[in-house]
């Protein structure tokens, strides 16, 4: 289990530099980013083990993202969505859209509207914890200064 | 005069470029502040929209100079956003002068860091190793990476003869749908179609426009916001009725068996 984890986020560090290369991403940042989404997906993946679900754990894994974007930023003076824009990417529910079409052809309603139900609520989850970490970075800095 | 022209024309063209390649609104609307503010004296005002940039700098007698800036073609390109931001701050730290940002700026619209074939490299990483990170197989992975290099090349075509995204989308998607099941039904039928597809579908999958888009939203610029937000939802469209055509006619072809 814990070997499985950790090689899907391994996946996710590799995945993300990827995506790094087709949204061109500075190479001097490509690995921050990658450490980003890896870090992302491993809470991810702990937090769905152990609680089961995937809305939580978007927003736990969204959080460590958005946080950890933060901070990158700060220190290598970037702007911020350098980091955060391939570090949320995992977690963005591609996967549940795509299910909730597929049951739509199958006409299978109920399933279809689960679906998109969770999708919804991943997306909420993720803007929630972007925007609470945007925020508690941005108190205490004066209105002119750019995070 | 001449110099407060000039001025204006850089903050046009940074908020430009880091409009086209996806920052946010705030963050485009506080760097074109940031510039006109640089001349003293004078009032600058600036708004910005998803398609769009107005600015206008009065000077303290009373003329104007305003600038529309209409935007098209947008696409991600964070070594854009970081470049302009870069300039903007030198600039107003007073490092460089106007006329050298001027000039750095109306290079970078032009640069690309990377290569067309690293760009491939890319397609086929993201869908291999999406495969991984959702839990798939060897299999699976190999059978994503050979997808994603498919993908690259329709990707490719359809820019080339001009395709607008929305089909280059739709057909980008249709030929994922195909090309998974057709593996899956041929050389590789111990792969799992659900994981290959979703992963194969994640560099169309509109995640940066959404991210961008929830963060206009919640900042308050809520015009841009709605404009992104509906361009996440189309691109999705898109997406999901390509890769549903493919499967229906998948079906149709193999004589109505089911194939899921």
């Amino acid at each position: 289990m814990v070997a499985e984890i950790l090689i899907r986020s391994l996946g996710a560090f590799f995945a993300v530099i990827s995506f790094g290369l087709l949204l061109e991403l500075p190479k001097k940042y490509l690995l921050h980013a990658g450490c980003v989404g890896g870090c992302g997906w491993l809470v991810y993946l702990v937090v769905e083990f152990c609680a089961f679900s995937e809305p939580l754990a978007a927003f736990l894994s969204s959080l460590v993202v958005a946080c950890m974007s933060h901070i990158f930023a700060r220190k290598l003076k970037a702007p911020v969505m350098v980091f955060l824009v391939a570090g949320i990417l995992p977690s963005v529910p591609g996967a549940s859209i795509y299910r909730s079409v597929y049951y739509m052809i199958r006409d299978l309603s109920s399933l279809s509207n689960h679906y998109l139900v969770q999708t919804l609520q991943i997306a909420g989850a993720i803007a929630m914890a972007v925007f609470f970490i945007d925020s508690l970075f941005r108190l205490g800095q004066d209105r002119g200064k750019r995070s | 005069m001449e110099k407060a022209k000039l001025l204006v024309e850089t903050a046009a063209l940074a908020g430009e470029i880091m409009l086209v390649s996806g920052a946010e609104i705030y963050r485009v609307e506080t760097t074109i502040q940031h510039i006109l503010g640089l001349a003293e004296g004078w009032q600058g005002e600036n708004i910005v929209l998803g398609t769009g940039i107005y600015l206008s700098l009065d000077d303290p007698e009373g003329e104007t100079i305003t600038l529309v800036r209409r935007v098209a073609d947008r696409s991600t390109n964070l070594n854009r956003v970081y470049l302009a931001n870069d300039i903007s701050r030198q600039l107003c730290a007073g490092t460089i002068t106007v006329e050298d940002a001027y000039q750095q700026l109306l290079q970078i619209q032009k640069t690309s860091i990377y290569r067309p074939a690293v760009k491939y490299l890319g397609y086929m990483g993201i869908c291999m190793f999406f495969a991984v990170l959702f839990g798939g197989s060897l299999a699976d992975g190999a059978a994503a990476m050979l997808i994603g290099f498919g993908l690259a090349v329709v990707m490719r075509l359809a820019k080339k003869i001009r395709f607008n995204d929305f089909c280059a989308e739709v057909v980008a998607a249709f030929f994922i749908g195909i090309a998974a099941l057709s593996l899956k039904s041929t050389i590789l039928p111990q792969i799992n179609r659900d994981t290959v597809i979703t992963s194969a579908i994640m560099p169309l999958v509109p995640g940066v426009t959404f991210t961008t888009a929830i963060r206009d939203t919640l900042n308050g610029d809520y015009s841009a916001g709605v404009t992104r937000m509906l361009e996440a939802v189309v691109t999705a469209l898109a997406v999901a009725a390509g890769v549903g055509a493919s499967m229906v006619l998948f079906q149709m072809l193999a004589g109505g068996e089911q194939l899921w």
